[in-house]
């Protein structure tokens, strides 16, 4: 036994000779919010149809709670709940209903149902047709299904997407609290980083298939940590006297940019320009969008 | 086989609300209207008149399209929003997930056989006949009906899990159902078509009373064939749909 929930080991799909997929090793601890990162077609939907059984891998093998997928498959999804892409419900039924349809399968006893039902707050709302539900209360009802088995490991796939802020928050606070109050491994996807940074304690970063970083979330924010961007009246000289101070920057947009660069050498930075009569409208900080650091990363691995 | 039981339970569960049943209405009650409407000579039997005329439409048209009914309605709400993700990555097998929906086909397909047999009753009464019932007779085409659409309800099942989409394999089954008025005048062909196959499991044996419709094949041969292409096609929506990618 080891304390990795999942791990997988050169996972691979592919269609018709092109990798979707690509020698993935994915290592979720125990107890963690795992963040799965990635653009849009970076290959998230397709590994997690891959670790719950939906796909078969083309290579490599996925071992989830110490169990190998491919032999144990019936077992280990009985311990693991999803939420894949979009909720999935029987409009025609109230969310009571749609839970008893799951509970059936699952064998678990009816108190469950008002259990999760009142973990997502939709106990109010139980008796009403599925169809008439907003998309944050359906996502809520998404949730509710997967934790219904009292799973060990919450497998959740983009599970803000099409919500609004409010709609995002709830379900960020809901994801939060299952591995505090219920002891359970998260597996959460996303293309924000400000999204998952939020919740999660480690990231996997993937595009096109493969991982480009898997570490956790204070080792990420050290890479995203962002320049400081100086909008002034003369930039062009201003980066003159920046490099006088010893100090590299660019001219971008009209604005001084300098990545890197600590608080001590910022306020020389500004002493020296004031006192060259430079005027300063404005000292920023300027963050690193997740593209960013998928570039920075992908520099890396090229380099290396 | 719990799992199997637990599935069938969960799927019924998901029909029970749907109004499908109000479909199954629809034959029944238009065969017994021919029914009423139909002319009995003194001179005739009526009794396989009455199931001849009666189950001419019933079982050349509607009863093979609502077998495709059917299995697309029980796929539908799992087309929608991604539910066979959802279903799948529960702890059921897939064959579970198949079998228990066939089998939700196969009971809603004898409760239509079922009414029908009503509206023969009913049309039976109106006409006051006065023979006895010929039990023999109309147990065979009842159950014989039934067992003859299986073949077919694989069939549209495999497609409605093929294809994620409720309307397609509906406008297929149709397409194919049509000409059933052309083949059923094939000795050759209707025997192998399974949307043929109901109205031949049918109809009352050769009889002058039954007139050119009769089938003059044996309702053994007509079994062989409908049992043979019904574990043909099974298996083959089942082995697909084990290896589907969701």
């Amino acid at each position: 036994m080891n304390n990795y929930v999942i791990r997988t080991n050169g996972l691979t799909k592919s269609y018709r000779g092109r990798a979707a997929v690509d020698g993935l090793n994915l290592e979720i601890k125990k107890g963690e919010i795992y963040g799965f990162l990635g653009p849009n077609g970076a290959g998230k939907t397709t590994t997690i149809r891959m670790l719950l059984g939906l796909i078969r891998p083309t290579k490599g093998t996925v071992e989830i709670l110490g169990k190998d997928l491919q032999k144990d498959k019936i077992n280990i999804l009985r311990r693991v709940g999803s939420l894949v892409e979009y909720p999935s419900y029987y409009g025609h039924l109230t969310a009571i209903e749609n839970l008893e349809a799951i509970r059936r399968i699952l064998n678990v006893p009816k108190s469950r149902i008002d259990e999760v039902l009142e973990i997502v707050s939709l106990t109010k709302e139980a008796k009403r047709a599925v169809k008439g539900y907003s998309l944050g209360m359906k996502q809520r009802l998404g949730i509710a299904s997967a934790l219904l088995g009292s799973p060990e490991l919450l497998i959740l796939d983009e599970p803000t997407n099409g919500l609004d802020p409010s709609g995002i928050h709830e379900i960020r606070e809901l994801i939060k609290r299952m591995p505090q109050e219920h002891g359970i491994t998260v597996l959460v996807s996303s293309h924000l980083l400000g999204e998952v940074e939020q919740m999660a304690g480690t990231v996997g970063i993937i595009r096109e298939g493969r991982m480009v970083f898997q570490d956790t979330i204070v080792n990420l924010r050290q890479k995203a940590a962002g320049g400081i961007n100086i909008s002034l009246s003369e930039p062009e000289s201003a980066l003159w006297l920046a490099k006088d101070n010893g100090l590299a920057g660019m001219v971008q947009d009209g604005k001084l940019y300098f990545d890197g660069i600590n608080d001590n050498q910022v306020a020389g930075l500004v002493k020296r320009l004031v006192e060259n009569g430079h005027l300063i409208y404005r000292v920023e900080e300027r963050n690193k969008s997740l593209e960013d650091i998928f570039m920075e990363v992908i520099g890396e691995v090229k380099s290396l | 086989m719990n799992t199997f039981l637990r599935v069938l339970s969960s799927e019924r569960l998901k029909m029970s609300k749907s109004h499908l049943w109000l479909l199954a209405l629809v034959s029944p009650a238009l065969a017994l209207l021919v029914g009423i409407l139909t002319k009995i000579e003194p001179d005739m039997p009526a009794y396989p008149l009455l199931l001849s005329t009666m189950c001419l439409f019933h079982s050349l048209l509607f009863l093979p399209i609502l077998t495709g009914v059917y299995s697309s309605f029980i796929c539908r709400y799992e087309h929608v929003g991604g539910g066979w993700k959802a279903l799948l990555a529960l702890p059921v097998s897939r064959t579970s997930v198949f079998f228990a929906k066939f089998l939700i086909v196969a009971v809603m397909l004898i409760f239509t056989q079922l009414l029908f047999l009503g509206s023969y009753v009913g049309a039976a009464v109106y006409h006051g006949v006065s023979e006895p019932f010929p039990w023999a007779m109309i147990t065979r085409s009842i159950i014989g009906g039934w067992v003859a659409c299986l073949p077919l309800a694989a069939l549209q099942l495999g497609v409605s899990l093929r294809w994620v989409s409720f309307a397609a394999p509906l406008v297929v089954n149709v397409i194919f159902t049509v000409p059933n008025i052309l083949v059923v005048n094939s000795d050759k062909i209707r025997p192998y078509y399974p949307w043929a196959q109901p109205i031949q499991a049918m109809m009352p044996p050769n009889t002058a009373a039954s007139g050119p419709l009769g089938m003059n094949l044996p309702f053994e041969s007509l079994m062989i064939t409908v049992v043979g292409s019904f574990i043909l096609f099974l298996a083959a929506g089942l082995v697909y749909f084990n290896r589907q990618e969701i």
